[in-house]
């Protein structure tokens, strides 16, 4: 199980989220300004936050004894709303940012999955906006990541290839066995995809589920 | 006069070569850290753009002067005074050059965007890899801004060296100092010389605007 207590300010935000949540989808929604992207921003440790974060069994915030891992050592995948692709690398290398020991046939199968084998040789200018969310996803599942933070993933896409990417997250999930927490605006994703729906409102969860576990000192690594 | 000018370049290259390596970790530190003294050290790079440069040169000189700690030990080890030889010059423009080569990759570095630096440390990345695959290529216009630069100016550096290298032929006699003993007696030389220092400024400047143009990071 993952645990999240984040109650800390930042800016005009009041973040305040208690939630338990299993290797599974999680759909975020809520008005701007609600604290989505902070929440993930937060996850990330791009954001100074006050609280407790334990993700896969390891420790990741523990304020109470000033513990904070950092970003660099989470091994996240994250998904900006836009792409964030390096300009002048082409679309396989921004896949394969920062690897050093690439597995090419994980990277096919990545990929496929998100159809973007033929954009692989086109630097960021020559794609269009939905590819270039496409190669930003495909980044972050490359590094098979502990936690997957997507940030309005599929905003860009066509209705049609939405609807292939949904089944294409899903089976990612599966197949890694991870959290993924997506912020979205578009119902269907919360239908199709979420086995935790959370609407955030003014920096809090609507729906939230508290829990009384203590983190084990033992995780934190 | 062509022996000067083989010297004037020979300290230009060598100056600016040493800059870059020098002003790497200097530009990233300003650029992103911040610390108690931090003012201080920024004045410290900023000093050579308006400290006369017979001052810098008259403490570069004690600096590296035979009964110094620096000139002893250089003594000691190459067995040749740090004064008033090429050596000494070199020391003397990486001080006299260095906001040159520093300012436009701190001002480059600051200009990467806060969301490629956030990808990066997403990606596992620390500081080396960091510089290495995001930071540099993205400021790769700021950090020739700033190899021309240096170099323009170490060409045109006169009391400095004239004080640290004694301006001895062969030498330490650089292309500015010739051309202030040909001025009054072989003025023919003294004009080609100058033109060939006004064409090397006129190029250097030339590629800075020419990268000035395009933004200082690729990209924004």
């Amino acid at each position: 199980m993952n645990h999240i207590r984040i109650t800390t300010t930042l800016g005009s935000l009041d973040l305040d989220v208690q939630a338990d949540f299993a290797h599974e989808v999680i759909v975020i929604s809520g008005e701007n300004g609600a604290g989505k992207t902070t929440l993930l921003r937060c996850l990330a440790g791009l954001e100074a936050c006050q609280g407790q974060l334990q993700i896969g069994g390891d420790v990741w915030l523990d304020s109470a004894v000033k513990f904070v891992k950092p970003t660099e050592q989470r091994n996240i995948g994250f998904v900006w709303s836009d792409a964030v692709l390096l300009p002048w690398l082409d679309a396989e290398a921004n896949i394969m940012l920062g690897v050093k020991d690439g597995d090419a046939v994980w990277f096919s199968k990545v990929c496929e999955a998100l159809e973007v084998s033929p954009l692989l040789k086109r630097k960021p200018a020559m794609l269009s906006t939905g590819e270039a969310q496409r190669i930003s996803l495909a980044r972050a599942w490359y590094i098979k990541p502990s936690l997957l933070l997507l940030d309005e993933p599929f905003s860009a896409q066509a209705p049609d290839i939405r609807l292939r990417l949904r089944q294409a997250l899903k089976d990612l999930q599966q197949v890694l066995d991870i959290p993924v927490l997506m912020v979205s605006h578009d119902a269907e994703d919360a239908k199709v995809l979420a086995q935790q729906h959370w609407r955030m409102r003014e920096g809090k969860l609507m729906n939230s589920v508290a829990s009384t576990k203590v983190f084990s000192t033992d995780a934190r690594r | 006069m062509i022996d000067a000018l083989i010297i004037s370049l020979q300290l230009a290259l060598t100056t600016t070569l040493l800059l870059l390596v020098i002003a790497l970790p200097l530009a990233y530190v300003l650029a992103f850290k911040s610390f108690r003294g931090r003012t201080v050290l920024e004045v410290f790079v900023a000093l050579p753009l308006v400290l006369p440069p017979t001052v810098l040169g008259y403490y570069v000189l004690l600096m590296i002067a035979p009964d110094s700690w620096l000139g002893s030990a250089w003594a000691s080890v190459f067995d040749t005074s740090l004064a008033f030889s090429f050596s000494g010059m070199v020391l003397a423009s990486l001080l006299y050059s260095l906001p040159f080569a520093v300012q436009p990759m701190q001002q480059a570095f600051r200009a990467v965007p806060e969301s490629w630096l956030e990808l990066g440390k997403t990606r596992g990345m620390s500081i080396k890899p960091m510089l290495r695959h995001i930071i540099l290529p993205a400021s790769k216009g700021g950090v020739l801004v700033a190899a021309a630069l240096s170099f323009a100016h170490t060409m045109g550096e006169f009391g400095v060296v004239l004080m640290v290298g004694g301006s001895i032929p062969g030498e330490t006699k650089v292309a500015s100092i010739a051309l202030f003993e040909l001025v009054e007696m072989q003025q023919q030389e003294a004009a080609q010389l100058a033109l060939i220092l006004l064409a090397v400024s006129f190029i250097m400047l030339s590629v800075v605007y020419s990268i000035n143009r395009k933004p200082l990071v690729v990209g924004s």
